[in-house]
């Protein structure tokens, strides 16, 4: 079954052509590894996806479950269950991780005709992927990322993703930033989101995400467009040559 | 003394004819400013600390004071939050109740009945500029009121409330003093709760004197809740002695005029004040607060927090004066005020203003307006959460870490479904 299907997608931002024609599907089950130099276009390829305004889309289409992606608002897409694992998370200080949490849930369950989830029933969930993301309970009461490492942002950035349970996580360089023992941690959850109706695309530079999480296809992506496709041998044929010989050889 | 001849407006007759021959300030007092009143008339926009300010709407009305009595006995919405509170009750500037039961060490007297030298310490701030007019007018006129006084080593767990109800009357104008005195060590929380009643238009211009002895501690909550025609001038005067600290949390969330000043003087060492606030006005509320830190003594230190939320053609004011006197060697004072405009007619003004006269001291200051962040609304929003509810959870959570600052946890609880609920009206402007 296919989750999505992005076909001959270009997008710009102002006059700059970034994405240049991408082809790629993702279907329930599947987890694909995205690879790319930077400014390749793999962040905006994430956004454009996300539903980020200030990029103009002039040619394509993606279909989501069936439907055209391009069409719905940022919070539609979310509750839909495409979900958007940042790069950059943003710093919120103020609004307390639980509410985030919270509203975010409750959001998606009205989407499903759910009513809010019970405050007792959610916070004995929420303090169980807490401890799975081996974060402290005391995070729930600080401000959504403020004065955040850069670990604990991105093992926020999977809690979210563990609450909520999204059909399709776009992972954009969750491994950048991460010493060794958040990279376990935060791939063990990643691995936690994997399931028979599921897909996961993970955006990285580098391989080493993809030893804990194994893709079931490699792409590799190089201004704009999508130049190789294979399976997860492909990521360590990249990693032993370097982006330069790599790309030299392939275009 | 200006010898410049430029001609103040006069004083508005309906003010003129309610001025008393005599109040509750000491008589040499009461007469030296009602002459100052009436030479000075109301501050206009040309006094230096009223320039963004405009009383002129006062003008053209005719309020007068409530006659007879005026009680309407309301449930004042804090009172459930406070259920061990001590309640002081005014309607339209009248006291209505004033507990006797009262724990060791506090007491309360109405001005009424205030000794002189109550009423001294009461009255003890003389207005020297067409600035302090209102000051002037207070003095003038107050006739009600109330002597809050914490004996030394007296540690209050019950906090006082001072619940008043403004406009109960309509088109009516109340002038009120308070006198808060702490001994040495004591320790107190005093909430004032503001509410305009009714939607009606009414004016109450009142006064505070704090004194605080050596050590003493006291939180000095003033939360405006309620009423859309309700006009407050509101003037605090804090002295500290050694080690005291003072803590005032300035919230206001409603007023078609709500006009604060806060001059806290630190008059030695070890001494110690926290200027937090949140404004937010809408429709076409003015929400205008000026506060003067005067440090002069060493070692002592102040701490200001200031945010404005300001939508629809609502205006917030803030000016924050911090005057360092030239022996006042290693105070540290931060001063930060911070602004969000949510709409193209709304207004802010803010204005740092330090004088320093010592030269080893630690001073900083900064100011800033801004719309609510597009990357924080977009982040929200690709968790699911609709954009009102993005920009509901953004504008709380600018307001909450002023609203943290409450001393008490069921009041911050509370007072941020105040927020909350404050903005559910709001349009939601783009």
């Amino acid at each position: 079954m296919k989750l999505i299907e992005i076909k001959n997608l270009h997008a710009k931002i102002g006059d700059k052509p970034i994405l240049r024609g991408i082809n790629f599907t993702v279907n329930a089950g599947e987890v694909h590894a995205i690879m790319g130099p930077n400014g390749s276009g793999k962040s905006t390829l994430c956004q454009v996806l996300g539903g980020r305004e200030g990029y103009e889309i002039t040619e394509g289409t993606v279909e989501y479950e069936g439907k055209n992606l391009l069409d719905l608002s940022t919070e539609e897409r979310a509750v839909a269950g495409l979900l958007l694992g940042f790069q950059h998370p943003v710093e919120i200080p103020g609004v307390k991780n639980i509410y985030l949490l919270k509203e975010a849930l409750n959001a998606q369950r009205a989407a499903q005709g759910l009513d809010d989830m019970d405050t007792f029933a959610f916070m004995k969930k929420i303090r169980e992927l807490v401890k799975t993301m081996g974060m402290d309970d005391a995070f729930l009461h600080r401000g959504v990322n403020a004065g955040f490492s850069g670990g604990e942002k991105k093992r926020n950035e999977i809690l979210q993703m563990l609450l909520l349970q999204p059909k399709l996580a776009l992972l954009d360089e969750t491994d950048s930033g991460l010493d060794i023992d958040a990279l376990k941690v935060v791939s063990e959850g990643i691995n936690l989101l994997r399931g028979a109706d599921r897909g996961i695309v993970l955006v990285t530079h580098y391989q080493r995400l993809l030893s804990y999480v194994e893709p079931d296809f490699v792409h590799i992506l190089y201004k704009g467009q999508i130049i190789k496709s294979g399976d997860k041998s492909l990521a360590l044929q990249l990693e032993a040559e370097g982006y330069q010989d790599f790309l030299e050889a392939a275009s | 003394m200006s010898r410049v001849a430029e001609k103040r407006a006069e004083l508005p007759a309906w003010i003129a004819a309610a001025l008393p021959a005599t109040a509750a300030a000491p008589n040499d007092i009461q007469s030296a400013a009602r002459q100052q009143i009436t030479q000075w008339g109301l501050p206009s926009l040309r006094d230096e600390e009223w320039r963004w300010t405009n009383l002129r709407s006062l003008s053209r009305q005719t309020l007068a004071a409530p006659a007879g009595d005026a009680a309407q006995d309301v449930p004042h919405p804090i009172s459930a939050v406070l259920t061990d509170a001590l309640v002081i009750e005014f309607v339209d500037g009248q006291l209505k109740t004033l507990p006797t039961d009262l724990p060791a060490g506090l007491t309360f007297t109405s001005l009424e009945h205030a000794s002189a030298e109550q009423r001294a310490a009461a009255f003890a701030p003389a207005a020297t500029t067409p600035n302090d007019a209102l000051l002037a007018l207070n003095t003038a006129s107050a006739q009600q009121g109330v002597v809050i006084e914490v004996a030394a080593n007296t540690v209050l767990t019950r906090p006082i409330v001072l619940q008043w109800q403004d406009g109960v009357v309509p088109e009516s104008f109340s002038q009120t003093r308070v006198s808060i005195q702490l001994g040495a060590h004591a320790q107190a929380t005093v909430i004032e709760s503001i509410l305009g009643m009714n939607q009606n238009l009414c004016w109450r211009n009142t006064v505070s004197v704090v004194t605080q002895a050596v050590n003493s501690q006291l939180h000095h909550l003033s939360l405006g809740l309620d009423g859309d025609h309700h006009l407050l001038t509101d003037r605090t005067f804090v002295t500290l002695a050694r080690d005291a600290r003072y803590h005032s949390l300035n919230l206001q969330l409603a007023g078609q005029l709500i006009r604060r000043e806060i001059d806290v003087n630190i008059t030695d060492t070890g001494a110690h004040c926290d200027l937090f606030g949140l404004m937010m006005p809408r429709g076409k509320q003015v929400l205008d607060t000026h506060t003067r830190i005067i440090h002069n003594a060493p070692h002592t230190t102040s701490n200001e927090h200031y945010r404005t939320i300001a939508d629809e053609a609502g205006r917030g004011i803030f000016k924050g004066r911090i005057l360092v006197a030239q022996d006042a060697q290693k105070i540290s004072a931060f001063q930060d005020s911070r602004n969000l405009l949510l709409s193209d007619q709304a207004e802010i003004d803010t204005k740092p203003e330090l004088e320093i006269y010592a030269d080893d001291v630690k001073c900083s200051h900064g100011a800033t307006i801004g719309r609510l962040d597009d990357e924080s609304l977009y982040y929200l929003q690709s968790r699911g959460i609709p954009f009102a509810k993005a920009r509901g959870l953004l504008i709380v959570g600018f307001a909450q870490e002023i609203i943290d600052k409450a001393p008490l946890p069921a009041l911050v609880d509370w007072l941020t479904a105040q927020v909350t609920r404050r903005l559910g009206g709001t349009t939601v402007a783009e």
